[in-house]
């Protein structure tokens, strides 16, 4: 009994032996999407998309200039509104929703937007970028399993990324966003994850816990030339 | 190595392969089939601790609970979020680092030793807020009373652990960890009877601690407090060396002591000292010298489970004693009185008291019934309905549509609520149907009117449901029977076979079969009627507390064979298992038989559950935990009792409360325990845990299936009600099924609705439970995660053409998509200032044969769809099709109109291209003239003016989207008038596409003549 109970011993070094630091991980799930590399080169992105309810297709484009601008173009029943955030302030515009003129986003949407302007990844270089990773171990999602690593950005706000064990790459971000300087969890699940130039994998399905149906991306194009009239506030 | 470590090494190996091979069966097979929490918040449950930022100026609470986990509110009670559903629900203690207050340390097992409380698994550690947590150790204490944290030295924290209740235990006492919870030294140990209570640290001199230690025990039929063990204590040196504080203090013995210092002058101290002159005690000295103050009622009151006594931060004379009811004193501990409230009436029994130390006017109180605020010292109070903690002992269903839930709570009475209803089930919709602690509550299957309730000790009554009157209908001991022994939570049943049997048991068994107007006694003792065991006079210890909690050696669970009336099981609370073929006449007990198979002897019956497919199978469930013994025992029968076999699983936590087998599929089972919900699809052969939106170590205490709607409904003792809706998926998936890469689930058909309720909007205020889905679900089965690719669920016609498109889930396991029945809305006219609602609405398709079908990158997979007029609905198939027939005709005139408004803007784009090209100004304002015809007929079309959504600007379009809307969304045929108006629109959308045409043709002639 005595080499049984020593070879669980072993088996448990080795489980141990195998575990991973969040650093294996998060190179791992950058290998499995293309590589640093060219997650590195990537500047501006184009993105079309639809969230497809039963009553309605609400097409939606997306410009974003790395670490510059971002903007969502929606239209709803053929009237067009956006949400425009660049690092000089953020604005939307939703005419459906009964606006009329372009307004002003508040503080808390736009601190919480101006760390989405990175498109290449907050966990790509986080140190560089002034956050910090902790690997919290390994978590079931929805009976897939993930590693769990807890990403606190520069800011101080914390954001949960579930990356799948098996293929690398992200089920699920918990991210903080802030509502009436409170913080409050948004999620998002990922899936549909397919390749595009550079060889740079993108999920082409987004849920997200404030939409009413995943968010499907039609088309991608890596490092569009996107005029900066794009951003442009017309009041 | 030896031959035997060798073949274990192999079967390792291959059991890894054999998993590998085969897909295993886990709460994640079912993903989307998830809890319905149906709370309610109405009587919320006991809160046993509750602690506030101080830095956040009390917006930021935790709520710790006796079998609900911890609820965190960020908004000073406004809303609150379960943090703790992963872990051991029952909470005896939580404490935040003053320094950093994203810190918290949770102690599990609640210390109020009352007869039903739970028991803990350790201290738990968070550094996010909540948001993980990771077990530190103190795993055996079972108890943690309180955590004390330094304030100079957060990483300095002590934990009083009055350990286990019912057995003697070495991990009782007072621990320390200098570093922040990584290692303890246990620093006061009394004996393996005696743990310690209560820690206080004396914040201007952190050296000085306080503690109380206690001896303590409980039996199933016995309660004792108090012993050679209990004490007061004091150490000066961080708890390296204690003595004991006696001057001015009552004679020993001592039971449970409640200590508090006041934090703003803390060599004052109050204690409350169970003795045989229980009452109220301080020390102005920190400890040395003490002198009697109050004993009035409220301070005396059951010092075992009222031990809290909490002194206002600032105000060292401002005293609250939160026990029986809410006292406060405002000197010192020398007078109490009790605040009159105009507010929420106050539940009875308190356990927690936190007050804001910024605004000290502002605290809030855990009670047995839920969370009370108030923000005038206790004067008046504010209930927060929005915490869903009931401790729900069972749980039983009706037959109405929708259907009924009945169930009793620990303190809480009986209630009732529809498991459905419009805008959801909020906390006006539960009834209280009968008070005092609420155990079975069961509809009578025959007469909707009338349901079966009681009160401790087996205080039976028929309720009738319109007035909720009630008749005690307990049945009474006649002249031969001695005095009756009812448990505290006394067992009501009807009969399975014969729904006019109604049961209930003392000692003997009672049927009725007049709803409790007459009774026969069907049955001798069927006890061990061991007298030791029923001495309940002398409980308590030194305070007597007789309430019926103790009471023992009485019937437990009472089962009538679904396919036999005269096969009824009776378990008793001392070990018995009896069982009669014949209604009463003659009963046999199987206890040895299940001894045999390796149950200790006189383990409590939790309950039985006689099979409905085969009348010699039974199962029954043993709870071993008032012996110390916390294992799950699950057993079944074949051969009626002769023989047992233990159901066991690597998966089981928990002492066990409910054996369930489902009534459609014989193999599909559910057991409830202390610390979980359990399935198993092969007949008890593999388990595992429920996850789907349920707590995982939730005090699972009842299920019942429903036998129409099929939803598995369970009764939680901490979290209400759970309703998983329609369960139908786990009785079709074998293990064939789940190594197949997708699944999809055919329908045998499809009723056509528009869900089961309409109403203005969700209910508001306090917690509301949503409503089950109102139309039923598409589901699929994915063997795993879909990684790439997406997933699209489609209806097709008869022709194959597609009528409905939806994107699909891509999780692994069971997915659900949900089709509203209708098509694809119209495409309106578009460049409109104003939006148009007719594009969210679609005419609901016709009954007749459709395809489902859900497609994957590379593989499909179909299955025929009949769609089904539903004949008990509002209206006739034959209306439904004029209603179709209307309905598209008005769709037709939206998408017409937009083909016009899309025509008349493209001409006015040409027009406006060609104005910017011709010099000549004659030409630029024929031009322009056309434009504005054109723009003139646009807008008779669609508004073209107002912005705002509040101007209600009416053109052609509104007017088609109105009576569209109307005759989409109605249940009923078109009214004449709307059909008449469909007629007129016609006419109009005709007229307008004329007069474009007229004008093009215009154009077109002027072209013609000027060339």
């Amino acid at each position: 009994m005595k080499s049984t109970a020593t070879m669980l011993v072993a088996l448990a070094l080795s489980v141990s032996a195998i575990a991973q630091s969040a650093d294996e991980v998060i190179d791992k799930h950058f290998d499995a999407i293309g590589g640093k590399d060219s997650w590195r080169k990537v500047t501006s992105m184009k993105m079309e998309a639809t969230v497809s309810t039963q009553g309605m297709d609400i097409p939606i484009t997306v410009y974003q200039v790395h670490n510059k601008a971002m903007k969502q173009e929606i239209n709803v029943m053929n009237m067009v509104g956006y949400v425009i955030m660049t690092t000089e302030g953020g604005w939307n515009f939703l005419p459906f929703m009964g606006q009329t003129a372009p307004e002003p986003m508040t503080k808390d949407d736009l601190e919480v937007g101006k760390e989405q302007l990175d498109i290449q990844s907050e966990l790509l270089d986080y140190t560089a970028k002034g956050h910090s990773v902790e690997l919290l171990g390994k978590e079931d999602v929805d009976g897939t399993e993930c590693h769990k690593l807890k990403l606190t950005r520069k800011s101080g706000r914390a954001a949960t990324y579930l990356i799948d064990t098996k293929t690398n790459y992200i089920v699920r971000t918990i991210s903080k966003v802030m509502a009436n300087g409170q913080e409050v969890d948004q999620t998002q699940n990922f899936s549909n994850y397919q390749k595009q130039p550079f060889g740079i994998l993108v999920p082409l399905s987004m849920e997200n816990s404030g939409l009413p149906a995943p968010l499907l991306i039609s088309k991608v194009e890596i490092n569009p030339t996107i005029e900066s009239s794009v951003f442009e506030v017309k009041k | 190595m030896s031959h035997r470590v060798l073949s274990l090494f192999a079967a390792i190996i291959l059991a890894g392969l054999s998993l590998r091979a085969q897909v295993a069966v886990n709460s994640a097979t079912f993903g989307m089939m998830e809890a319905r929490v149906l709370g309610p918040g109405s009587m919320s449950g006991r809160i046993t601790s509750i602690e506030g930022v101080a830095a956040d100026n009390g917006r930021t609470l935790y709520v710790g609970t006796a079998g609900g986990g911890i609820w965190k509110t960020t908004n000073a009670g406004a809303s609150f979020k379960p943090v703790f559903d992963k872990y051991c629900q029952s909470i005896g203690a939580v404490a935040i680092d003053p320094k950093n207050p994203k810190v918290v340390y949770a102690g599990t097992g609640e210390s109020n030793m009352r007869n039903s409380v739970s028991i803990g698994d350790g201290l738990y550690k968070t550094n996010d807020a909540g948001e993980n947590w990771m077990r530190i150790g103190l795993d055996s204490t079972e108890h943690i009373a309180k955590i004390a944290i330094d304030p100079s030295n957060p990483a300095t924290l002590y934990v009083a652990a009055p350990g286990p209740l019912w057995s003697d235990s070495r991990h009782r006492g007072l621990y320390k960890s200098t570093d922040a919870g990584k290692t303890w030294e246990k620093i006061l140990y009394i004996s393996e009877q005696a743990g310690c209570a209560d820690v206080s640290i004396d914040p201007s001199n952190p050296q000085v601690l306080y503690a109380t230690t206690w001896e303590f025990r409980r039996l199933p039929y016995l309660f004792n407090s108090g012993g050679p063990g209990s004490g007061i204590w004091k150490s000066t040196d961080g708890g390296r060396s204690w003595k004991s504080l006696e001057k001015g203090l009552p004679a020993k013995p001592y039971g449970r002591v409640a200590l508090a210092l006041a934090p703003s002058a803390p060599q004052n101290l109050l204690a409350i000292v169970e003795s045989e002159k229980t009452g109220l005690y301080i020390s102005a000295d920190g400890g040395e010298n003490w002198k009697q103050q109050s004993a009035s009622l409220n301070v005396v009151s059951r010092p075992f489970y009222f031990s809290s006594l909490v002194v206002d931060p600032k105000d060292a004379k401002r005293v609250y004693r939160p026990a029986y009811s809410f006292a406060y004193s405002s000197d010192g501990g020398y007078s109490f009185a009790e605040a009159g409230s105009e507010g929420a009436s106050v539940h009875a029994d308190h356990h927690a008291l936190w007050i804001n130390p910024n605004n000290t006017d502002q605290m809030y109180l855990g009670t047995d019934g839920g969370v009370f605020m108030s923000l005038d010292r206790g004067g008046n109070w504010f209930f927060l309905q929005n915490l869903p903690v009931g401790q729900f002992y069972h749980v039983d269903v009706d037959r109405r549509k929708p259907y009924r839930v009945y169930g009793g709570l620990q303190d809480n009475g009986s209630w009732s609520a529809p498991s459905a209803s419009p805008g959801g089930i909020g906390v006006g919709e539960w009834k209280e149907l009968y008070g005092g602690d609420g155990f079975w509550v069961v509809p009578d299957p025959t007469d909707e009117h009338i349901a079966y309730a009681e009160s401790q000790g087996g205080d039976v009554n028929r309720v009738d449901l319109r007035t909720y009157k009630s008749v005690s209908i307990r049945p009474q001991p006649g002249s031969t029977d001695g005095k009756l022994r009812w448990n505290w939570n006394t067992p009501i049943a009807t009969g399975k076979a014969e729904p006019r049997h109604l049961y209930v048991g003392a000692q003997y068994l009672y049927r009725s079969t007049d709803q409790g107007r007459s009774w026969q006694k069907i049955s001798p003792d069927l006890t061990t009627n061991d007298k030791k065991k029923q001495e309940q006079e002398n409980s308590g210890g030194l305070s007597a507390d007789v309430t019926s909690a103790e009471n023992h050696t009485t019937i437990f669970t009472i089962a009538e064979s679904p396919l036999d009336k005269d096969l009824v099981w009776v378990g008793t609370d001392d070990g018995n298992l009896q069982v009669t073929t014949d209604g009463g006449a003659s009963w046999r007990n199987v206890a040895a038989n299940v001894a045999a198979a390796g149950l200790p002897a006189q383990t409590w019956v939790s309950s039985v559950e006689p099979s409905r497919f085969d009348r010699n199978i039974v199962y029954a469930t043993f709870d071993n935990h008032m012996y110390g013994d916390h294992r799950t025992y699950v057993a079944r029968s074949t051969d009626m009792g002769a023989t047992w076999t233990l159901l066991k699983s690597p998966e089981f936590t928990g002492f066990a409360h409910k054996m369930r087998e489902d009534p459609v599929n014989r193999h599909l089972l559910f057991l409830g325990t202390e610390m979980g919900l359990f399935a198993s699809i092969d007949g008890g052969a593999e388990w595992f845990r429920m996850k789907n939106n349920i707590p995982w170590m939730a005090l699972v205490r009842d299920i019942q299936i429903h036998p129409v709607t099929h939803d598995l409904v369970v009764a939680t003792h901490g979290r209400g009600i759970l309703v998983v809706d329609d369960i139908t998926p786990m009785r079709v998936m074998d293990k064939a099924l789940l190594d197949k890469e997708l699944h999809l689930f055919g329908m045998p058909s499809l009723t056509l609705s528009s869900g089961q309720f309409g109403g203005g909007g969700t209910v508001n205020g306090g917690y509301s439970a949503p409503n089950p889905p109102g139309l039923p679900a598409f589901q699929y089965y994915l063997r795993d995660r879909l990684s790439s690719g997406g997933v699209r669920v489609e209806v097709l016609d008869k022709d194959g053409k597609t009528v409905q498109s939806i994107p699909g889930t891509a999780r692994k396991g069971l997915n659900k998509v949900y089709w509203n029945q209708r098509i694809q809305p119209p495409k309106t006219a578009s460049g409109s200032t104003k939006r148009d609602i007719a594009a969210f609405f679609a005419p609901q398709v016709l009954p007749g044969d459709y395809t489902l079908r859900v497609k994957l990158v590379q593989k499909e997979h179909t299955t025929p769809l009949r769609i089904v007029h539903d004949p008990a609905s509002t209206f006739t198939e034959v209306e439904r099709r004029l209603r179709h027939a209307a309905a598209m005709d008005l769709y037709r005139m939206h998408e017409d109109l937009a083909a016009i408004v899309a025509d008349i803007m493209s001409r006015q784009k040409l027009l406006k291209d060609s104005l910017a090209k011709v010099p000549q100004e004659r030409k630029k304002k024929a031009l322009q003239a056309e434009v504005d015809q054109l723009e003139s007929l646009r807008g008779e079309l669609i508004p073209t003016k107002q912005t705002s959504i509040f101007a209600d600007e009416t053109r052609l379009r509104e007017d088609i989207t109105e009576v569209y809307v109307a005759v989409c969304s109605n249940e009923q045929a078109p009214t004449n008038l709307q059909l008449e108006r469909v007629k007129v629109l016609r006419g109009k959308v005709d007229d307008a596409r004329r007069k474009l045409d007229a004008m093009a043709a215009g154009k077109d002639a002027r072209g013609q003549a000027s060339r």
